[in-house]
Protein backbone atom coordinates (compact mmCIF):
# COMPACT_ATOMS: atom_id res chain seq x y z
CA UNK A 1 0.00 0.00 0.00
CA UNK A 2 1.56 3.58 -0.88
CA UNK A 3 2.20 5.90 1.77
CA UNK A 4 -0.58 8.34 0.32
CA UNK A 5 -3.18 5.74 0.60
CA UNK A 6 -2.64 5.34 3.67
CA UNK A 7 -1.70 8.50 4.94
CA UNK A 8 -5.42 8.69 3.11
CA UNK A 9 -7.02 5.94 4.79
CA UNK A 10 -5.88 7.26 8.28
CA UNK A 11 -6.98 10.53 7.34
CA UNK A 12 -10.67 8.73 6.41
CA UNK A 13 -10.18 7.13 9.78
CA UNK A 14 -10.03 10.17 11.94
CA UNK A 15 -12.74 11.97 9.87
CA UNK A 16 -15.06 8.99 10.53
CA UNK A 17 -14.24 9.17 14.50
CA UNK A 18 -14.84 12.70 14.20
CA UNK A 19 -18.06 12.78 12.56
CA UNK A 20 -19.44 10.55 15.78
CA UNK A 21 -17.92 13.27 18.06
CA UNK A 22 -14.55 12.12 19.04
CA UNK A 23 -12.98 15.46 19.90
CA UNK A 24 -9.59 14.14 20.49
CA UNK A 25 -9.59 12.31 17.04
CA UNK A 26 -10.71 15.54 15.37
CA UNK A 27 -8.35 18.03 16.86
CA UNK A 28 -5.96 15.21 15.85
CA UNK A 29 -6.94 15.00 12.19
CA UNK A 30 -7.04 18.98 12.46
CA UNK A 31 -3.74 19.49 13.28
CA UNK A 32 -2.12 16.82 10.85
CA UNK A 33 -3.69 18.76 8.40
CA UNK A 34 -2.08 21.74 8.42
CA UNK A 35 0.78 21.48 6.96
CA UNK A 36 -0.72 20.11 3.90
CA UNK A 37 -3.37 23.00 3.51
CA UNK A 38 -0.40 25.16 3.94
CA UNK A 39 1.56 23.79 0.84
CA UNK A 40 -1.63 23.81 -0.82
CA UNK A 41 -2.43 27.29 0.12
CA UNK A 42 1.25 28.62 -1.03
CA UNK A 43 1.17 26.46 -4.11
CA UNK A 44 -2.27 28.08 -5.48
CA UNK A 45 -1.63 31.65 -3.61
CA UNK A 46 2.10 32.30 -4.17
CA UNK A 47 1.81 35.76 -3.87
CA UNK A 48 -0.11 36.01 -0.33
CA UNK A 49 1.43 37.59 2.57
CA UNK A 50 1.93 35.39 5.20
CA UNK A 51 -0.64 36.46 7.56
CA UNK A 52 -3.49 36.40 4.64
CA UNK A 53 -2.28 33.06 3.66
CA UNK A 54 -3.07 31.80 7.40
CA UNK A 55 -6.53 33.31 7.62
CA UNK A 56 -6.99 31.49 4.48
CA UNK A 57 -5.88 28.22 6.03
CA UNK A 58 -8.26 29.32 9.04
CA UNK A 59 -11.04 29.77 6.19
CA UNK A 60 -10.55 26.48 5.45
CA UNK A 61 -10.50 25.01 8.50
CA UNK A 62 -13.76 26.83 9.28
CA UNK A 63 -15.40 24.85 6.00
CA UNK A 64 -14.09 21.89 6.73
CA UNK A 65 -15.59 22.03 10.05
CA UNK A 66 -18.87 23.46 8.77
CA UNK A 67 -18.94 20.78 5.95
CA UNK A 68 -18.00 17.59 7.81
CA UNK A 69 -21.45 15.99 7.60
CA UNK A 70 -20.81 15.85 4.15
CA UNK A 71 -17.94 13.63 4.28
CA UNK A 72 -18.50 9.92 3.19
CA UNK A 73 -16.04 7.70 4.84
CA UNK A 74 -16.59 4.93 2.17
CA UNK A 75 -14.94 7.55 -0.23
CA UNK A 76 -11.46 8.70 -0.14
CA UNK A 77 -10.43 11.77 2.24
CA UNK A 78 -8.36 13.57 0.61
CA UNK A 79 -10.44 14.31 -2.53
CA UNK A 80 -12.95 15.58 -0.48
CA UNK A 81 -10.68 18.03 1.33
CA UNK A 82 -9.24 19.40 -1.65
CA UNK A 83 -12.39 20.24 -3.58
CA UNK A 84 -12.87 22.49 -0.18
CA UNK A 85 -9.97 23.89 -0.31
CA UNK A 86 -9.63 24.88 -4.14
CA UNK A 87 -13.57 26.16 -3.48
CA UNK A 88 -12.29 28.62 -0.68
CA UNK A 89 -8.70 29.63 -2.09
CA UNK A 90 -10.87 30.48 -5.46
CA UNK A 91 -13.98 32.54 -3.13
CA UNK A 92 -10.28 34.21 -1.32
CA UNK A 93 -9.45 35.21 -4.25
CA UNK A 94 -12.75 36.43 -5.78
CA UNK A 95 -12.82 38.37 -2.22
CA UNK A 96 -9.27 39.90 -2.59
CA UNK A 97 -10.10 40.82 -6.65
CA UNK A 98 -13.57 42.66 -5.71
CA UNK A 99 -11.97 44.70 -2.37
CA UNK A 100 -9.02 45.56 -4.52
CA UNK A 101 -11.83 47.03 -7.06
CA UNK A 102 -12.97 49.31 -4.24
CA UNK A 103 -9.47 50.60 -3.04
CA UNK A 104 -7.86 53.96 -4.57
CA UNK A 105 -4.35 53.61 -4.05
CA UNK A 106 -3.07 57.73 -3.71
CA UNK A 107 0.17 58.99 -2.79
CA UNK A 108 -1.07 61.83 -0.68
CA UNK A 109 -4.77 61.52 1.12
CA UNK A 110 -6.21 65.16 -0.22
CA UNK A 111 -6.91 67.16 2.64
CA UNK A 112 -10.54 67.17 3.54
CA UNK A 113 -10.90 70.46 5.48
CA UNK A 114 -8.69 73.03 6.50
CA UNK A 115 -9.63 72.12 10.19
CA UNK A 116 -7.45 70.02 11.88
CA UNK A 117 -9.24 67.26 13.71
CA UNK A 118 -10.55 65.87 9.72
CA UNK A 119 -7.40 65.46 9.18
CA UNK A 120 -5.54 63.43 11.91
CA UNK A 121 -5.04 60.56 9.27
CA UNK A 122 -2.55 59.11 11.95
CA UNK A 123 -4.58 59.76 14.78
CA UNK A 124 -5.07 56.38 16.90
CA UNK A 125 -7.06 55.55 19.66
CA UNK A 126 -4.84 55.32 22.77
CA UNK A 127 -6.84 53.33 24.06
CA UNK A 128 -7.77 49.66 22.43
CA UNK A 129 -9.62 48.72 25.62
CA UNK A 130 -12.00 51.40 25.83
CA UNK A 131 -12.67 51.58 22.40
CA UNK A 132 -14.30 47.73 23.00
CA UNK A 133 -15.62 48.54 26.13
CA UNK A 134 -17.46 51.86 24.43
CA UNK A 135 -18.44 49.28 21.86
CA UNK A 136 -20.07 46.90 24.06
CA UNK A 137 -21.64 50.16 25.45
CA UNK A 138 -23.77 51.07 22.66
CA UNK A 139 -27.61 49.98 21.62
CA UNK A 140 -27.85 46.61 19.90
CA UNK A 141 -28.29 48.23 16.66
CA UNK A 142 -25.56 50.74 16.65
CA UNK A 143 -23.48 47.93 18.16
CA UNK A 144 -24.27 45.94 15.44
CA UNK A 145 -23.93 48.41 12.43
CA UNK A 146 -20.43 49.28 14.06
CA UNK A 147 -19.43 45.71 13.88
CA UNK A 148 -20.34 44.83 10.61
CA UNK A 149 -19.36 47.85 8.79
CA UNK A 150 -16.58 49.17 10.60
CA UNK A 151 -15.19 46.06 12.07
CA UNK A 152 -15.63 43.62 9.80
CA UNK A 153 -15.04 46.14 6.48
CA UNK A 154 -18.28 45.12 4.89
CA UNK A 155 -20.04 47.13 2.32
CA UNK A 156 -23.37 48.70 3.40
CA UNK A 157 -24.78 45.93 0.98
CA UNK A 158 -23.07 43.20 2.22
CA UNK A 159 -24.27 44.19 5.68
CA UNK A 160 -27.72 44.82 4.77
CA UNK A 161 -27.74 41.26 3.47
CA UNK A 162 -25.99 39.88 6.74
CA UNK A 163 -27.98 41.78 9.36
CA UNK A 164 -31.54 41.96 7.23
CA UNK A 165 -31.75 45.44 8.16
CA UNK A 166 -32.39 48.32 5.30
CA UNK A 167 -29.07 50.19 3.28
CA UNK A 168 -31.06 53.27 5.47
CA UNK A 169 -31.15 51.68 8.74
CA UNK A 170 -27.56 50.95 9.00
CA UNK A 171 -26.27 54.43 7.36
CA UNK A 172 -28.79 55.73 10.36
CA UNK A 173 -26.79 53.71 12.61
CA UNK A 174 -23.75 53.06 11.95
CA UNK A 175 -23.75 57.34 11.76
CA UNK A 176 -25.35 57.52 15.60
CA UNK A 177 -22.76 54.93 16.51
CA UNK A 178 -19.91 56.85 15.67
CA UNK A 179 -21.29 59.72 17.21
CA UNK A 180 -21.53 57.79 20.32
CA UNK A 181 -18.46 56.68 20.28
CA UNK A 182 -16.50 59.80 19.78
CA UNK A 183 -18.64 61.45 22.50
CA UNK A 184 -17.79 58.48 24.52
CA UNK A 185 -14.08 58.43 23.74
CA UNK A 186 -14.19 62.38 24.12
CA UNK A 187 -15.41 61.58 27.64
CA UNK A 188 -12.88 59.30 28.46
CA UNK A 189 -9.84 61.55 27.23
CA UNK A 190 -10.74 64.39 29.06
CA UNK B 1 -7.03 34.03 16.01
CA UNK B 2 -3.95 31.43 16.64
CA UNK B 3 -4.62 28.76 14.32
CA UNK B 4 -3.64 26.17 17.29
CA UNK B 5 -6.74 28.31 19.35
CA UNK B 6 -8.69 27.70 16.13
CA UNK B 7 -8.52 24.02 15.80
CA UNK B 8 -8.67 23.40 19.76
CA UNK B 9 -12.02 25.77 19.42
CA UNK B 10 -13.41 23.80 16.66
CA UNK B 11 -12.88 20.40 18.55
CA UNK B 12 -14.56 21.42 21.98
CA UNK B 13 -17.50 22.22 19.62
CA UNK B 14 -17.78 19.03 17.29
CA UNK B 15 -20.75 17.60 18.26
CA UNK B 16 -21.66 14.02 16.60
CA UNK B 17 -23.26 14.65 12.97
CA UNK B 18 -25.36 12.85 11.00
CA UNK B 19 -23.73 11.49 7.98
CA UNK B 20 -25.79 13.54 4.90
CA UNK B 21 -26.41 9.75 2.62
CA UNK B 22 -25.49 9.42 -1.11
CA UNK B 23 -26.83 11.64 -3.42
CA UNK B 24 -28.75 8.87 -5.12
CA UNK B 25 -30.15 8.19 -1.63
CA UNK B 26 -30.91 12.03 -0.99
CA UNK B 27 -32.65 12.29 -4.42
CA UNK B 28 -35.34 9.28 -3.56
CA UNK B 29 -36.03 11.36 -0.15
CA UNK B 30 -36.72 14.34 -2.13
CA UNK B 31 -39.07 12.40 -4.52
CA UNK B 32 -40.88 10.39 -1.73
CA UNK B 33 -41.39 14.15 0.04
CA UNK B 34 -42.53 16.00 -2.95
CA UNK B 35 -44.49 12.84 -4.35
CA UNK B 36 -47.53 12.69 -1.53
CA UNK B 37 -48.11 16.14 -2.29
CA UNK B 38 -48.29 16.17 -5.70
CA UNK B 39 -50.63 13.26 -5.88
CA UNK B 40 -52.67 15.17 -3.58
CA UNK B 41 -52.99 18.17 -5.43
CA UNK B 42 -53.85 15.67 -8.39
CA UNK B 43 -56.70 13.91 -6.81
CA UNK B 44 -57.91 17.94 -5.18
CA UNK B 45 -57.73 19.97 -8.32
CA UNK B 46 -60.42 18.98 -11.07
CA UNK B 47 -58.51 17.10 -14.32
CA UNK B 48 -59.31 17.73 -17.50
CA UNK B 49 -57.77 14.46 -18.60
CA UNK B 50 -59.22 11.57 -19.90
CA UNK B 51 -57.23 8.50 -18.34
CA UNK B 52 -57.75 6.17 -21.07
CA UNK B 53 -56.82 8.30 -24.05
CA UNK B 54 -53.87 9.46 -22.11
CA UNK B 55 -52.40 5.83 -21.53
CA UNK B 56 -52.47 5.25 -25.26
CA UNK B 57 -51.00 8.64 -25.79
CA UNK B 58 -47.50 7.57 -26.91
CA UNK B 59 -45.76 11.51 -27.18
CA UNK B 60 -47.60 12.57 -23.70
CA UNK B 61 -45.93 9.35 -21.87
CA UNK B 62 -42.83 9.92 -23.73
CA UNK B 63 -43.00 13.56 -22.53
CA UNK B 64 -43.81 12.88 -19.11
CA UNK B 65 -41.31 10.03 -18.54
CA UNK B 66 -39.03 12.78 -19.97
CA UNK B 67 -39.86 15.36 -17.46
CA UNK B 68 -39.82 12.43 -14.36
CA UNK B 69 -36.06 11.91 -15.37
CA UNK B 70 -35.24 15.18 -15.76
CA UNK B 71 -36.97 16.07 -12.23
CA UNK B 72 -34.53 13.04 -10.49
CA UNK B 73 -31.42 13.29 -12.34
CA UNK B 74 -31.47 17.19 -11.59
CA UNK B 75 -32.03 16.46 -8.11
CA UNK B 76 -29.01 13.48 -8.57
CA UNK B 77 -27.01 16.39 -9.80
CA UNK B 78 -27.60 19.19 -7.38
CA UNK B 79 -27.41 16.68 -4.62
CA UNK B 80 -23.63 15.61 -6.17
CA UNK B 81 -23.07 19.31 -6.25
CA UNK B 82 -22.78 20.07 -2.44
CA UNK B 83 -20.59 16.90 -1.94
CA UNK B 84 -16.90 18.04 -2.04
CA UNK B 85 -15.28 15.61 -4.35
CA UNK B 86 -18.11 14.12 -6.17
CA UNK B 87 -17.44 13.38 -9.77
CA UNK B 88 -18.58 16.36 -11.62
CA UNK B 89 -19.64 15.10 -14.92
CA UNK B 90 -22.51 14.16 -12.84
CA UNK B 91 -23.93 17.98 -13.68
CA UNK B 92 -24.20 17.17 -17.25
CA UNK B 93 -26.75 14.15 -16.78
CA UNK B 94 -29.98 16.13 -17.02
CA UNK B 95 -29.33 17.16 -20.17
CA UNK B 96 -29.74 14.24 -21.82
CA UNK B 97 -33.86 13.70 -20.18
CA UNK B 98 -34.04 17.31 -21.12
CA UNK B 99 -33.04 16.88 -24.97
CA UNK B 100 -35.42 14.18 -24.96
CA UNK B 101 -38.21 16.22 -23.66
CA UNK B 102 -37.35 18.67 -26.21
CA UNK B 103 -37.11 16.36 -28.91
CA UNK B 104 -40.79 15.31 -27.92
CA UNK B 105 -41.83 18.80 -27.76
CA UNK B 106 -40.03 19.91 -30.97
CA UNK B 107 -41.34 16.69 -32.88
CA UNK B 108 -45.11 17.71 -31.90
CA UNK B 109 -44.70 21.44 -32.93
CA UNK B 110 -43.34 19.98 -36.33
CA UNK B 111 -46.84 17.73 -36.53
CA UNK B 112 -49.03 20.66 -35.64
CA UNK B 113 -47.30 22.79 -38.25
CA UNK B 114 -47.80 20.15 -40.92
CA UNK B 115 -51.58 19.18 -40.03
CA UNK B 116 -52.85 23.36 -39.17
CA UNK B 117 -50.14 25.06 -40.78
CA UNK B 118 -48.91 28.51 -39.34
CA UNK B 119 -52.26 27.73 -36.92
CA UNK B 120 -50.71 25.36 -35.53
CA UNK B 121 -48.08 27.32 -34.04
CA UNK B 122 -49.68 30.02 -32.50
CA UNK B 123 -49.00 31.06 -28.97
CA UNK B 124 -51.89 32.80 -26.44
CA UNK B 125 -51.52 33.48 -22.65
CA UNK B 126 -52.55 30.88 -20.47
CA UNK B 127 -52.41 32.20 -17.00
CA UNK B 128 -54.76 29.87 -15.66
CA UNK B 129 -52.39 27.45 -15.52
CA UNK B 130 -49.91 29.63 -13.44
CA UNK B 131 -51.62 29.10 -10.05
CA UNK B 132 -51.42 25.45 -9.91
CA UNK B 133 -47.54 25.26 -11.36
CA UNK B 134 -46.95 27.29 -8.64
CA UNK B 135 -48.62 25.44 -6.26
CA UNK B 136 -47.07 21.80 -7.17
CA UNK B 137 -43.67 23.37 -6.61
CA UNK B 138 -44.14 24.74 -3.04
CA UNK B 139 -43.12 21.36 -1.26
CA UNK B 140 -40.59 20.19 -3.86
CA UNK B 141 -38.96 23.91 -3.51
CA UNK B 142 -39.09 24.13 0.14
CA UNK B 143 -37.60 19.81 0.21
CA UNK B 144 -34.71 21.02 -2.20
CA UNK B 145 -33.83 24.01 -0.75
CA UNK B 146 -33.46 22.57 3.02
CA UNK B 147 -31.40 19.73 1.56
CA UNK B 148 -29.17 21.65 -0.60
CA UNK B 149 -28.21 24.03 2.27
CA UNK B 150 -27.28 20.77 4.38
CA UNK B 151 -24.55 20.27 2.12
CA UNK B 152 -21.83 22.16 0.89
CA UNK B 153 -22.04 25.22 -1.27
CA UNK B 154 -19.26 24.54 -3.61
CA UNK B 155 -21.26 25.75 -6.99
CA UNK B 156 -24.02 27.85 -5.60
CA UNK B 157 -25.29 28.88 -8.64
CA UNK B 158 -25.19 25.60 -10.48
CA UNK B 159 -26.67 23.73 -7.55
CA UNK B 160 -29.58 26.02 -7.23
CA UNK B 161 -30.56 26.06 -10.68
CA UNK B 162 -30.23 22.17 -11.04
CA UNK B 163 -32.82 22.23 -8.06
CA UNK B 164 -34.85 24.59 -9.81
CA UNK B 165 -34.57 22.74 -12.66
CA UNK B 166 -35.84 19.32 -10.39
CA UNK B 167 -38.66 21.21 -9.27
CA UNK B 168 -40.27 22.85 -12.43
CA UNK B 169 -39.98 19.56 -14.38
CA UNK B 170 -41.58 17.84 -11.52
CA UNK B 171 -43.83 20.56 -11.70
CA UNK B 172 -44.52 20.51 -15.46
CA UNK B 173 -44.66 16.72 -14.63
CA UNK B 174 -47.80 17.40 -12.30
CA UNK B 175 -49.23 20.06 -14.80
CA UNK B 176 -49.59 17.40 -17.64
CA UNK B 177 -51.71 15.27 -15.50
CA UNK B 178 -54.58 17.18 -14.81
CA UNK B 179 -54.41 20.19 -17.24
CA UNK B 180 -55.68 19.38 -20.76
CA UNK B 181 -52.98 18.68 -23.41
CA UNK B 182 -52.07 22.44 -25.63
CA UNK B 183 -50.58 22.50 -28.85
CA UNK B 184 -47.33 21.49 -28.33
CA UNK B 185 -45.37 24.78 -29.08
CA UNK B 186 -47.58 26.69 -25.93
CA UNK B 187 -45.90 23.58 -23.85
CA UNK B 188 -42.70 24.49 -25.49
CA UNK B 189 -42.86 27.96 -25.02
CA UNK B 190 -44.83 28.31 -21.51
CA UNK B 191 -43.51 24.89 -19.38
CA UNK B 192 -40.01 24.71 -20.82
CA UNK B 193 -39.43 28.46 -21.03
CA UNK B 194 -40.98 28.82 -17.64
CA UNK B 195 -38.54 25.79 -16.72
CA UNK B 196 -35.72 27.64 -17.97
CA UNK B 197 -36.53 31.18 -16.33
CA UNK B 198 -36.79 29.57 -13.05
CA UNK B 199 -33.29 28.03 -13.61
CA UNK B 200 -31.78 31.04 -14.61
CA UNK B 201 -33.18 33.25 -11.58
CA UNK B 202 -32.39 30.37 -9.54
CA UNK B 203 -28.69 30.83 -10.61
CA UNK B 204 -28.74 34.23 -10.15
CA UNK B 205 -29.76 34.05 -6.42
CA UNK B 206 -27.60 30.89 -5.61
CA UNK B 207 -24.83 32.87 -3.64
CA UNK B 208 -27.85 33.84 -1.56
CA UNK B 209 -29.76 30.42 -0.94
CA UNK B 210 -26.30 28.78 -0.74
CA UNK B 211 -23.15 30.17 1.11
CA UNK B 212 -20.35 29.33 3.73
CA UNK B 213 -22.14 30.49 7.07
CA UNK B 214 -19.06 31.29 8.75
CA UNK B 215 -17.80 33.57 5.83
CA UNK B 216 -20.91 35.37 5.75
CA UNK B 217 -20.37 36.56 9.35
Amino acid sequence: MSESTERDQRFALLMRAAQAGDRAAYARLLHELIPLLRRAVHRQRALLKPQDAEDLVQDILLSLHAARRSYDPARPFLPWLMAIVRNRVADGARRYISRSAHEVVVDHLPETFSDADPNTIDGRYGDPEALRLAVKALPDGQRRAIELLKLREMSLKEAAAHSGASIAALKVSVHRGMTALRRMLAGKDA
Amino acid sequence: MDTDALIQELANSAAPVQRLPAPRARMLIWLALSAPFLAVIWLVMPSEINPVATIADRRFLIEEAALLVTALTAALAAFGSVVPGYDRRILLIPLLPLAVWLASLGEGCWRNWVALGANGLTLRADWDCLPPAILIGVVPSIAMVVMLRRGAPLLPRISVALGALAVAALANLGLRLFHVGDASVMVLFWHLGGAAVLAGLAALAGRRVLYWRHAAT
